[in-house]
Order: C-alpha cells, then structure tokens, then sequence
C-alpha cells in the first residue's frame, strides 16, 4: 500500500477569515484578498487540518479564490467579470469572465500563494484550470475558441513552469468540462495541453469531477499529462468499468469520499472502493482524494471528510 | 379572491431597513433581549405596511423582516434540520446551508404568526410565501433519507401541516416559492408531487413563484401543477418568455413579472404599463396578477418603494384604460 492521500483543491474558509476578507474586500472595492498576517494564519490553520488528517499531498485550501474561475482570470491581463452565473448544478455563482483583449500574463496568478505555502514545508500542488476556463467564460476578441485556448494555454504554460521552478512536483488542471466536450473540444483542448506542459519540470493531473469520464476517456488517455483525476462518487461504477476496461498507464487521481454532502461515508466501503480501484491501477501511481475541492462543505465538516477518509485507508481491509 | 382587474402584489421580500440589520447584528451578538429584538421587528413590519400602502398595492406581505435567507429560516423551525454553518455562494457571500439529520416533522407554527401580525395590520390582501419543499431540500444536505425525493415528500407534508393552519387563521392565497425547480429541470415529476403534497385540502388561492433558468424547459409540463397561478420573471429577460408561454394555451392566472428586480433603474410608469400590456398576448387581462419580477429585497428602499408605485400607477391607469 503505497499510495499518496491528497487533496483535490479548495478548502472552506475558516469562519473569522470569511469575515475578514469580507471586510478587507468591503474597503477597497475590486481587490482581491491580500497575501498578509491573516492570510498567513488561514493558511497554517486549514494546512493543519490537511496535516491531522493524514493527508500527504496537500493543496493551500485556494481560500482567496472567489471560485474556481475568476482568481485566474482576473490576474490575466484581458479578462474582465461578467454577470453572475451559476456553476454547473451548485447553488453557487461566478462572475462568467469575458475575454476583452489579448490575453496576458503580466503578474504571477497563483504564485505568491504557492511560495507562501511552499514555507510551511509541506508538499503542496497548485490547481490550474485551462479548457474549462473557457468554455466558461465568454469570448468576443478571439476569432475562434480554438485560438482563446492556445492563447490561455500559452499564459498558464509561463505560470506552471514558475511554479516547477519553485518546488511544485504535482500541477492539477481542473478540467470537469472535457467530460461533455464533444470530439473537436477534445481535440483543441489536447493541442493547449501540449502547449501548457511545455518544458514545466512537473507532472500534470488533469483533474475532472460531477460525472464519469465515458465520453471522453479514450482521448483523455492521449493527454500529454501524466495522471488524470475520475470522480468515484458521481461516476462510480461507469469510472471503475473504464479503468477495468481500458486499463491506465497514469497516475490516478481518485476521488472517492463525497464532497459535496455532509453525510460521512462509512469508512470500510470507502476502503473496498479504494481496493477495486487498485485492481486496476497500481497502488503506486494512486493518489486517493475527495472527489472535488472542499468549499461545498461547511468548515466543521471539511476535516470530518478528510478523516474518512484517511480512516478508510487506516483501519480498511487495505491493511 | 380577485375583485378587481390587475391586482397588484409582491413576491415577498422588501429592503430591511438599516437599523434593523443593526440590531439583528447586536441580538446575533447577545447584546439584545428577544423583546427588544421581537419589537424591532414588529416595527419594521409596520414601516412596510405602510410602504405599500403608499405604493398602492393590492395584495400584502410582511417584507420578510424575519427571514435572513428563503432556506435556513424555514430548516431552523422544522424538526430534523441542523446547520452546521455557513457555505459560500459566490465571492465573499455565504448562506446557512441546512443538513438534513433526523426525521423532518412539524415543531411549531413558522409563518402563522406573521401572517396574523400583518392581518392586524391592513384590511387589504395578503399573499403569505413559503419556500416549497422541493427547493428546501435542493438547497440542504441530506444525510438522513435514501434519496431526494423521500425527502422532498417527507418536507411537503410538514409544509401541508403549516398551509392548512394558516388557512384556518383566515390566510386565502398562498406562494409557494420554488426557484429551484428550474434548475433540475429532469426533476420536475418530483416538484410536481411535492406541491401536491404540501398543497392537499388546502382551501386557499395557490400560486408558484419560479424565477431564474430557462422556461423552455419546464413549459408547459409546469401547467400540470397544482395551482391557481404562476409567477414568472419576464422583465429581467425583456419578455422574450412570452413566446415559449405562447405555443401552449396558458390555463392559470399569471403573476406578470413586469418590473426587474436586478437594476436599478427605476422604469417609469408609460414603460411598466406597456409591460403589462405585454401579457394580453398570452393571457386575459381578468388572468393577471401584476408584481414585480421577484423580492425586491436587494434594492435600496427609496428604489424599492419608486418601483412599486410606479407599477401601482401603471396598473391603475391601465385598469381605467380596459
Ligand atoms: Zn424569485
């Protein structure tokens, strides 16, 4: 049994931070929540959560990120925010980012996070998100989606290959649009990912949750990455018949607690999920996590999650 | 219940005043008593009464002083609801999301007493709101039941408690408020029961308040729901609806969204009537029910208070014009 327990992104905020970034963002209209002593405090708190639990591989809790979209994109010169639009079936809302001019990267996006995280001495992995991004957003400079794409992959590719270079072994891209992406969204989104790992020192997850890969798993197997992230809570049984199947010569990055409800699994069936899994895939090139980031989740029940499961793995018929 | 032609109502929300915020603050913080708290309230409720008074509405509701969200006021007064504490909704705003934890059963009254305050109150219609089950469960985690559906039935019956003890107080039109619905739209057969269930030998005027998503899809398969009337946005998205509600004969009365709720701008009286008008092309006249697209609780209360008189006005000149 050797493989790593992680994280899949987000981590709710702790309560008092919510109210301080709510004050600090109510004052100054249009900033993003600064990198400062109370940051450095959130930080540390949601990281020792992370560290009670057992988790190995540990991602910052994105607790200045708004959503999953706009903390990329408004760092990105030629986005700007749009109307408030609901993301996928959550009863929750993001600004639907537009592009306005070329595409940018004047600043780091992520990377002040990352190195202030890096200084807890954890292993923590960045999260991106590059071909979701887009079909989320909306276009009107680009002439096609094809050429957003390429222009989005090439500023994100300048961002990862900072981030290689400060000590980031693992990137995750969160991609839960390719699972509905029909055979030409496939094909671009793979011609951006070529550019986007191009010459980064890591290695790539391509992360994707909400529902099973059966439409696109063929093609996310010619992916140039080296794991991809399946969701074993909302495409269980069609996931572990693809995997079965078609075998993985990847990484896998399995999600197999729910983070989207408050009810606890019981940790031996999430043990003989894990099991069937490794029929399949060696347990060397596991990464087990919850199935998506955590924000869905009050604060009190993010690290309960985490407990199942680093319990199931624990006391689980693994053992 | 309609005794006159384009009766003019709510949805249900209004701006709480500025004070009040303050003071829910200083009770959440324990430096209120509950009398003083309760008092506030009641006060508030009064000021809204007498907004709408002066707006020129027909049909009252209390403004919703009382409720922070349309979720968590409704969890916290039904037994087997517990909020653990807040999730987000987008950028730094959160809301109380409700987990499901034990047997949903009926505690105690959570609308009746304010329905008899505000019946105190006016002599003119009220229209008491209640989030309907369906959305209610949508909006929760549920660890207790099997699926969604059990508990989205299990809710309605704790609702249908409440809707037949407000119709014994004299209640005689109820909203139910169900925004979710057009969000799962493959759902729809479950919304459908829910508000049979919760609407079953209730003897009152029944309405559907559905906002956001994407009409098309619930129309008209919507037309088989229980009810005397549905209510719609149609002014946030330019009445471009009419159309879809056009290719089916529209069989209930409709709450014609004719005002919106997202700007603003305040239209003007020539503008909202010819909104209204707008609903002859799918419906009777003697069908509609004009109100604003939804709450206007996110409004300022000088634009909340000019919207609502400005289609009163409207109303008024296009009931003299018919
Ligand atoms: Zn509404």
């Amino acid at each position: 049994m050797e493989f790593v327990t992680s994280m899949a992104g987000s981590y709710p905020r702790p309560d008092w931070f919510k109210l301080h970034l709510k004050k600090q963002e109510g004052s100054q209209k249009g900033v993003a929540g600064l990198i400062d002593d109370r940051y450095v405090k959130a930080l540390k708190q949601v990281l020792d959560e992370q560290d009670k639990a057992q988790i190995q591989l540990k991602t910052d809790g994105q607790l200045l990120w708004h959503n999953m979209l706009c903390h990329l994109c408004y760092k990105i010169e030629g986005f700007a925010p749009g109307g408030l639009i609901r993301f996928y079936d959550n009863n929750m809302y993001y600004q639907k980012p537009r592009v306005e001019s070329e595409l940018k990267r004047k600043n780091s996006i992520i990377l002040s996070e990352y190195l202030k995280a890096r200084e807890s001495g954890h292993d923590i992995k960045p999260v991106l998100s590059c071909y979701t991004l887009t079909k989320l957003s909306s276009n009107s400079f680009y002439s096609s989606d094809d050429d957003f794409l390429q222009a989005l992959a090439s500023v994100l590719n300048q961002e990862a290959r900072d981030l290689a270079d400060a000590g980031a072994r693992v990137i995750q891209v969160d991609e839960p649009a390719l699972l509905s992406a029909d055979k030409e969204g496939l094909e671009i989104a793979k011609k951006a990912f070529e550019v986007l790992v191009k010459d980064v020192d890591a290695s790539f997850v391509l992360s994707t949750y909400y529902a099973d890969a059966s439409k696109a798993f063929a093609e996310l197997l010619e992916f140039p990455v080296q794991g991809i992230g399946l969701d074993f809570v909302e495409g269980k049984d069609i996931n572990l018949k693809l995997i079965k199947e078609h075998g993985l010569d990847l990484d896998l990055q399995a999600g197999v607690v729910d983070a989207r409800t408050t009810r606890m699994e019981d940790p031996a069936n999430v043990s003989k999920l894990v099991s069937e899994i490794t029929k399949a895939v060696d347990s060397d090139r596991l990464y087990v996590c919850p199935n998506m980031g955590l924000e869905y989740l009050p604060y009190v029940k993010a690290a309960q999650k985490l407990s199942v499961l680093s319990d199931s793995i624990r006391g689980g018929v693994l053992r | 219940m309609k005794n006159k032609l384009l009766p003019t109502t709510v949805v249900g929300s209004h701006p709480k005043p500025k004070w009040l915020n303050h003071l829910i603050v200083e009770f959440e913080q324990g430096n209120l008593d509950k009398g003083v708290m309760e008092s506030a309230f009641n006060d508030s409720v009064r000021a809204v009464v007498k907004v709408q008074e002066l707006a020129g509405l027909d049909i009252f509701w209390d403004g919703e002083m009382r409720r922070e969200e349309m979720t968590s006021y409704f969890a916290e007064n039904i037994d087997g609801f517990t909020v653990y504490g807040p999730v987000r909704v987008w950028g730094n705003n959160y809301y109380k999301k409700p987990a499901i934890t034990g047997e949903l059963r009926y505690r105690d009254e959570f609308s009746l007493s304010d329905y008899r305050f505000l019946s105190s109150l006016t002599d003119r219609g009220i229209k008491v709101p209640l989030t309907g089950p369906y959305t209610i469960v949508d909006w929760s985690f549920n660890e207790h039941y099997n699926t969604k559906e059990d508990a989205v039935y299990a809710l309605a019956e704790v609702i249908n408690e409440e809707l037949k003890a407000l119709v014994a107080a004299g209640a005689d039109f109820i909203q139910i408020d169900d925004p979710a619905i057009s969000t799962h739209v493959d759902e729809l057969e479950v919304a459908k029961k829910s508000v049979e269930i919760a609407t079953k030998g209730v003897k009152a005027y029944i309405g559907l308040h559905i906002c956001y998503g994407d009409y098309s899809k619930l129309y008209p398969q919507v037309l088989d729901f229980p009810v005397d009337q549905l209510d719609f946005e149609l002014a946030n998205k330019n009445f471009e609806d009419i159309k879809i509600f056009r290719e089916h004969d529209f069989t209930k009365d409709i709450g014609f969204g004719c005002v919106d709720v997202h700007t603003k701008r305040v239209e003007s009286v020539a503008e909202i009537k010819e909104n209204i008008t707008k609903s002859f092309e799918m419906v009777e006249p003697k069908q509609v029910y004009v109100d604003p697209d939804c709450g206007v609780k996110l409004l300022s209360p000088q634009k909340a208070f000019e919207k609502l008189k400005n289609m009163c006005d409207a109303a008024e000149e296009l009931r003299e014009e018919l």
